[in-house]
């Protein structure tokens, strides 16, 4: 039986696992330049920082959603899963009294089990990942409701508060969290088994069962690995927030799959990258960033994401077509 | 081909922030605004209110808003962002009373009185959390309440007898228990023959509204009057009240008094609604801030009148608060 590993790789070129799809670096810059030419408030290092913190709940639930979707999966409960772990979290510590250790075990534990049984569904119960997912994305948020009564458990353990506001070295907690976690990520997606075979899955299924890659095992793996991430972003959250807020995360999903797809993850498998999620997830900060700072409506807002979405993965089709030529 | 993508994009990037340049004075002090969402009448009202306070204070301001009412940390982040302009002033409309907070700590520490619009925030965390608030304005829900309550009484006279319905709004909403309790206790005071049958969410809706006011309208057929906790469940009752045949026997009070409860109370379905002025809040809170940056001091909480709108008021069209309905 052949190395499953060897040919799992979807890089045609060494250096090619760093390299993020040159267009979304492009969209970046690009938008980068034009913010910095029109908007005067645009190239400061706050500024910067603000951006970082803004995307980092949604850039850790992308990861999660890159895992997932490297693997030809999708996960719709991330933004649910979310809300819920950060409830679950504030509840452990405020209700429980248990000390804020366990506030975060909370959160990951949450989200990693919301998570495995995503997984189990899917991969031992056959039950279409859509569906599965979809199924959870109700009853996660109807869980977080019903445990706090649709109201947020507000004020947490100054530790927790920490983790969401406080500024290490001037730099947002959140931030430290989102570029260390995306670091590992990175790392775990490209260079390991792991990561290997979760892209060999997207890329080729059957061919992955013949390599011997134990398929089912290794989607209850990722769905978990989805879910916990989804507990990070919720621990995230409910600390920057000071509140377990069971509306939190609303629709967050969709925000998280579309920086996945923006960062070049292809979104049928087989082709994922930590980096790229993390400009995708940093292309939609810096757009919301910069029409705020243009003080441009809301409404635009989301037209601009919607169109750079679609110019992005344009582009990417362009150049993909041309070089099979 | 990179060089032709890039010029796509920046094409692109262009053409979707080409309109919201900001065109102002270099150092002229400039107001931050952040509301909810626009794309709800009150704030749309309230939005036209700064605008005009703005106009007349001739001070300079920008508005933010997020996609929704349940965007809260979107909202915080463009919170963030909007210090980086480093306004005089920071008005804003929280989505809820935790989640700017730290945003609004850092804007104290740069300096920026915090001005609180429609009674989001609740004073006593937010000094927990450092903020100062410098004054809340806003409609009080406790009044509008006792509004409605005065205005049946003095319909039904204070010695009427017979069941009362109150639709709260969404279960552990402030807003919601604020409206339905002033009601509830001012009416126990003005007409003691008039008794509460239930007291009940309907989370907003009209459609829930509606059935309630089915179910309680079966259970006590001495009902005499719904008071709802806003328009839009009061015009689901009234839908419910005319359905079963009893249209102008019981009396229905809503609050707001939007737009669809404006054209009700005219074609002589609603009987009346506490009208909220948000015009006048944003009015007011302009001006206000712009005394608190000159040095005055406000009182911690302004309230801006309500107005009972009904056919006779709305067709007499004399009240000077109407000029205000938006």
């Amino acid at each position: 039986m052949p190395d499953a590993a060897a040919i799992a790789a979807p890089v045609r070129r060494p250096g090619m696992r760093f390299v993020v799809r040159l267009e979304s670096l492009a969209v970046l810059a690009v938008l980068v330049i034009v913010l910095a030419v029109l908007s005067p408030y645009f190239l400061s290092v706050s500024n910067f920082l603000n951006i970082l913190l803004a995307t980092s709940v949604i850039g850790v639930l992308a990861y999660g959603a890159t895992f997932v979707i490297a693997a030809a999966g999708i996960d719709l409960s991330l933004g649910s899963v979310l809300g819920l772990s950060g409830v679950v979290g504030a509840l452990s510590v405020n209700e429980l009294g248990l000390p804020w250790p366990f506030g975060i075990l909370a959160c990951l534990a949450t989200g990693a089990l919301c998570g495995t049984v995503n997984g189990l569904l899917n991969a031992r119960a056959g039950i279409p990942a859509f569906i599965v997912t979809l199924g959870m994305l109700g009853v996660a948020r109807g869980l977080g409701l019903v445990l706090t009564n649709g109201v947020p458990v507000y004020g947490l353990d100054p530790v927790l508060v920490y983790i969401g506001q406080g500024r290490p070295a001037g730099v947002p907690f959140p931030v430290i969290v989102f570029l260390l976690t995306g670091g590992v990520a990175h790392f775990v997606l490209a260079y390991t088994r792991f990561g290997k075979y979760a892209l060999v899955i997207g890329d080729n299924e059957g061919a992955a069962r013949a390599m011997g890659v134990r398929v089912q095992r290794q989607r209850v793996a990722l769905y978990a690995l989805s879910g916990m991430m989804a507990g990070l972003a919720g621990l995230l959250f409910m600390a920057r927030t000071n509140a377990g807020d069971p509306t939190g995360g609303l629709n967050y999903e969709l925000t998280a799959i579309t920086a996945t797809i923006l960062g070049g993850t292809n979104l049928f498998g087989g082709r994922a990258t930590i980096f790229g999620t993390l400009i995708g997830a940093l292309i939609m900060g810096v757009l919301q960033n910069g029409l705020n700072l243009l003080a441009v409506s809301s409404f635009y807002q989301q037209m601009a994401i919607g169109a750079v979405l679609v110019l992005a993965v344009w582009l990417d089709q362009v150049n993909r077509t041309r070089a099979r030529r | 081909m990179t060089r032709r993508m890039l010029a796509a994009c920046a094409a692109a990037a262009l053409l979707a922030f080409g309109h919201g340049a900001p065109a102002r004075a270099a150092d002229a002090p400039v107001y931050g605004v952040l509301l909810k969402t626009l794309s709800n009448p009150f704030w749309g009202a309230m939005e036209k209110g700064i605008r005009d306070g703005a106009k007349e204070a001739g001070v300079e301001y920008f508005m933010q808003a997020v996609e929704s009412d349940q965007a809260a940390e979107p909202q915080l982040n463009t919170c963030n962002t909007m210090l980086e302009r480093k306004p005089a002033v920071m008005i804003t409309a929280a989505i809820n009373s935790t989640i700017l907070l730290p945003c609004l700590k850092r804007a104290n520490e740069m300096g920026m009185p915090v001005v609180d619009l429609d009674a989001n925030l609740d004073h006593a965390i937010a000094a927990k959390a450092g903020v100062k608030i410098a004054f809340t304005i806003g409609s009080d829900n406790v009044a509008a309440g006792k509004q409605g309550a005065n205005w049946l009484v003095q319909k039904l006279g204070a010695g009427a007898k017979g069941s009362v319905l109150v639709i709260e709004g969404l279960a552990g909403n402030i807003t919601g228990q604020k409206r339905a309790s002033g009601f509830r206790d001012e009416l126990a005071k003005a007409a003691p023959g008039l008794k509460i049958a239930a007291s009940l969410p309907g989370d907003w809706d009209r459609q829930k509204a509606a059935n309630i006011a089915n179910d309680i309208m079966t259970r006590n057929p001495d009902l005499v009057a719904i008071f709802c906790a806003n328009d839009t469940m009061a015009l689901g009752a009234v839908e419910s009240v005319f359905a079963a045949g009893k249209g102008g026997k019981i009396t229905i009070i809503g609050v707001d008094g939007n737009s669809d409860a404006v054209k009700s109370i005219k074609a002589g379905r609603l009987d009346a609604s506490v009208a909220q002025l948000p015009y006048l809040v944003g009015k007011e809170a302009v001006e206000k801030a712009k005394e608190v940056l000159a040095g005055k001091q406000q009182s911690e909480y302004t309230y801006v009148p309500t107005l009972v709108l009904t056919k006779q008021v709305l067709t007499e069209n004399k009240d000077p608060l109407l000029q205000y309905m938006r």
